[in-house]
């Protein structure tokens, strides 16, 4: 079998690679800087000190909010450094304001609350100040003011705030799953996040084996060993060796993955972590991942070869491969409305298009599993796919890896489909 | 050993093999030769089978081309080249594995050759460490490493320094004495006047000439006087037996009509004037190939081969 022994070298020059490494250890650590930077950016803003001065017109919410903003932040200090500014009325206040906007400018305060005398008939109040968008400060500041304000018109009803809080108390609506008959507590956020992590996973992984089968064979062409090789192989062992060489590599990197994520659950799980949260990485997903994986790679690895065959440098390739990348970068944009309605039109016809199908059917069958026909036919069209692709790009790839020059036209690659 | 039978091949509006037919014996060193688009690499791809004939046949050890052709074939083509990352043993290795021969055989022949080509000390290196005449060396052992019985060579002397092209005729000497069919593909022609017994002239996709290369010299040889003559050369441009006269200062060469005696002619410029040197001429393959050529009315168009 000489398509393995392609396959062989493909795969051993690559993992053997540093690059390889590198990417293995690297990839997920860039996973989890690009997730967890975000949350861990919008923390730190409420890691600040708010010092903060209220004008009260009402002579009264000020001291009181003194006694509920009493936050602590991590290290133990308070969120909020309060002090009441005493000003005999608004005109006062006003005339007193230059002053105050000084202070919030050249840091010596980070804001000031103006609390008017009617708050509690017209529900306005005014927070000056430099970090507007420290919206945890802000949401903090507002909740308690809504509070004492509340309360206030409460009692001027005759009504008493705790009780009124109980009687007004939400309904905890909790969401099950039924799937396949069984009960599974389901956790929006979770289903949301952990099928992120699966489609980035399956888009990043697709896009870059299959990149590397396009630039493997531009680099075959420059350093001119492809007629050496097809004077050994035909163009079917070629092509075939290359894909399933580095669609392997592509396995590696996933089981090493695998070894790692199971550890660090093992780990979590001693730690005393949930079991619940785990379960989204079933064996049935993690088999699904890996069967969509293979699909998707073929399919896409086929049309980026046939790419690089017509194609001479890295460069040129890359205005080609465009709209295929597009393509495949369309179902990363759309997780949202697939889960939010894994079962409606939208969803199920976008996973029937081989284009979308690797990513947009796995997504469904993480979050709800479809009828098994249609993960079926799914596959169906999938393998159909992979082996027009694989006839088209086969023709192009026997005449278009032997020329040099000037690259073919799209007429003239139609007449070699016909032709070959 | 190779037949090939009327073989066609277009592209586009270009017929780059027209009608060829050509047939080769087992053994020893046979010329295709040619000018630069003449149709000899496309004539090797097809015999490859990388690319195949619009119509003809094509039958190699006397069988039509399979997979398994391949492996009895070395092949070096025009366009070769080498993958840079990889370590010289393992590369030689690879090639030898996708001829068909195991690892462990294509690794202790390797080895062999390396020590022949005294690269035995690059094994473990990285082929992009070679010096370019290294590389060629490497690339003329992988051609050979799976001791094929038949060995395609195609424009092998491009872009060689002189040890290297003396290196690759010793290889092919060395082939030819082992008993293997070479073919020689080449633009060179007078480059390969002593390796070749058998050779096929090509022009614009057909055969011009075909047969024993001693043979045709002798054909075209007998018709070509070589003089250094000082005295008027009037008397040999008008002298019934000769065809054409080129002169080139006081050194004529003279071309004779068929059957013509050579030696009437020495007498005629005696008569008339010094001779100092006299020689029944060879005919270059390059001038052969020229006169054939116009002699049935084509054309040679190949700026490369008139200026050489």
């Amino acid at each position: 079998m000489k398509l393995l022994k392609i396959a062989k070298r493909e795969y051993l020059q690559r993992v053997k690679k540093k690059s390889f490494l590198i990417g293995t250890i690297l990839g997920p650590v860039l996973m989890g800087v690009m997730i967890l930077a975000p949350a861990l950016i919008l923390n730190r803003g409420g890691q600040r000190q708010t010092r903060l001065e209220i004008v009260d017109m009402t002579g009264s919410i000020s001291s009181e909010l003194q006694e509920s903003l009493t936050d602590t932040l991590d290290d133990g200090r308070m969120m909020f450094d309060i002090s009441p500014l005493e000003v005999s009325g608004r005109d006062e206040f006003e005339e007193f304001k230059g002053e105050l906007n000084r202070r919030v400018s050249e840091g010596i305060i980070d804001g000031y609350l103006f609390i008017p005398s009617d708050i509690t008939t017209e529900g306005k109040a005014v927070f000056y100040g430099k970090r507007v968008g420290d919206i945890k400060s802000i949401g903090r500041i507002r909740s308690e003011l809504t509070h004492s304000v509340v309360s206030r018109r409460l009692s001027s009803e005759g009504m008493d705030y705790s009780v009124v809080k109980d009687l007004i108390e939400k309904v905890d609506l909790k969401t099950i799953q039924v799937e396949k008959g069984e009960e599974k507590e389901s956790d929006f956020d979770f289903l949301y996040f952990s099928s992120f992590i699966f489609i980035m996973m399956l888009y990043m992984t697709i896009l870059m084996w299959g990149i590397a089968v396009e630039r493997s064979i531009i680099e075959e062409k420059n350093n001119r060993i492809i007629e050496v090789l097809l004077s050994s192989v035909k163009p079917f062992d070629l092509l075939g060796g290359k894909i399933l060489g580095v669609g392997s590599v592509g396995l590696t990197q996933y089981a090493i993955w695998g070894v790692f994520a199971a550890g660090l659950s093992a780990y979590g799980l001693s730690m005393g972590g949930t079991i619940a949260k785990f379960s989204a990485f079933s064996p049935v997903t993690i088999v699904f991942f890996i069967v969509y994986y293979l699909l998707g790679f073929l399919f896409y690895s086929t049309m980026f070869a046939g790419i690089g065959a017509i194609c001479n440098t890295d460069r040129e390739a890359q205005q080609l491969q465009t709209p295929v990348v597009m393509a495949l970068a369309f179902t990363i944009i759309i997780p949202m409305m697939i889960i939010q309605n894994p079962d409606g039109t939208f969803a199920t016809v976008i996973s029937m298009i081989p284009f979308f199908t690797p990513i947009v059917m796995f997504m469904r069958i993480n979050v709800l599993t479809p009828p098994a026909w249609q993960i079926a036919l799914s596959i169906l069209i999938m393998l159909g796919s992979i082996y027009i692709a694989g006839q088209v790009a086969a023709k192009i790839f026997r005449i278009g890896i032997l020329m040099y020059g000037k690259r073919p036209d799209a007429r003239e690659i139609l007449k070699w489909i016909r032709r070959a | 050993m190779l037949e090939l039978e009327n073989v066609i091949k277009t592209y586009d509006e270009l017929r780059a093999v027209d009608d060829l037919s050509v047939s080769i014996e087992p053994g020893g060193i046979y010329g295709l030769l040619g000018p630069n688009g003449a149709g000899k690499s496309t004539t090797i791809r097809m015999i490859m089978g990388i690319i195949h004939p619009d119509e003809g046949r094509i039958r190699i050890f006397d069988e039509p081309f399979s997979e398994k052709t391949k492996e009895r074939i070395g092949y070096l083509p025009e366009e070769r080249g080498l993958y840079r990352r990889m370590k010289v043993l393992e590369h030689l290795v690879f090639l030898g594995e996708i001829k068909g021969i195991s690892s462990d055989v294509a690794a202790k022949r390797a080895a062999e050759w390396l020590e022949r080509v005294d690269l035995d000390e690059w094994a473990d290196k990285n082929v992009d460490a070679l010096s370019k005449g290294m590389q060629q060396k490497i690339q003329f052992v992988s051609t050979v490493l799976h001791d094929p019985e038949l060995v395609i060579l195609d424009e092998p002397f491009t872009g060689l320094d002189p040890i290297n092209t003396q290196f690759l005729k010793d290889i092919v000497i060395d082939m030819k004495d082992q008993g293997k069919t070479v073919i020689l593909s080449t633009h060179l022609m007078d480059q390969v006047e002593k390796l070749c017994e058998k050779i096929c002239l090509i022009n614009k996709g057909k055969k011009v000439l075909e047969g024993d290369l001693s043979r045709i010299k002798l054909d075209f040889s007998m018709n070509v006087i070589n003089l250094k003559f000082s005295g008027d050369i009037k008397v040999l441009e008008n002298h019934p037996e000769v065809e054409k006269v080129r002169s080139f200062g006081q050194d004529l060469s003279v071309t004779i009509k068929e059957g013509a005696d050579p030696a009437q002619i020495l007498r005629a410029a005696l008569d008339k004037g010094k001779v100092d040197r006299y020689e029944v001429g060879e005919m270059s393959l390059h001038d052969i190939f020229i006169t054939k050529v116009k002699e049935e009315g084509g054309e040679v168009e190949d700026e490369t081969l008139k200026n050489s």
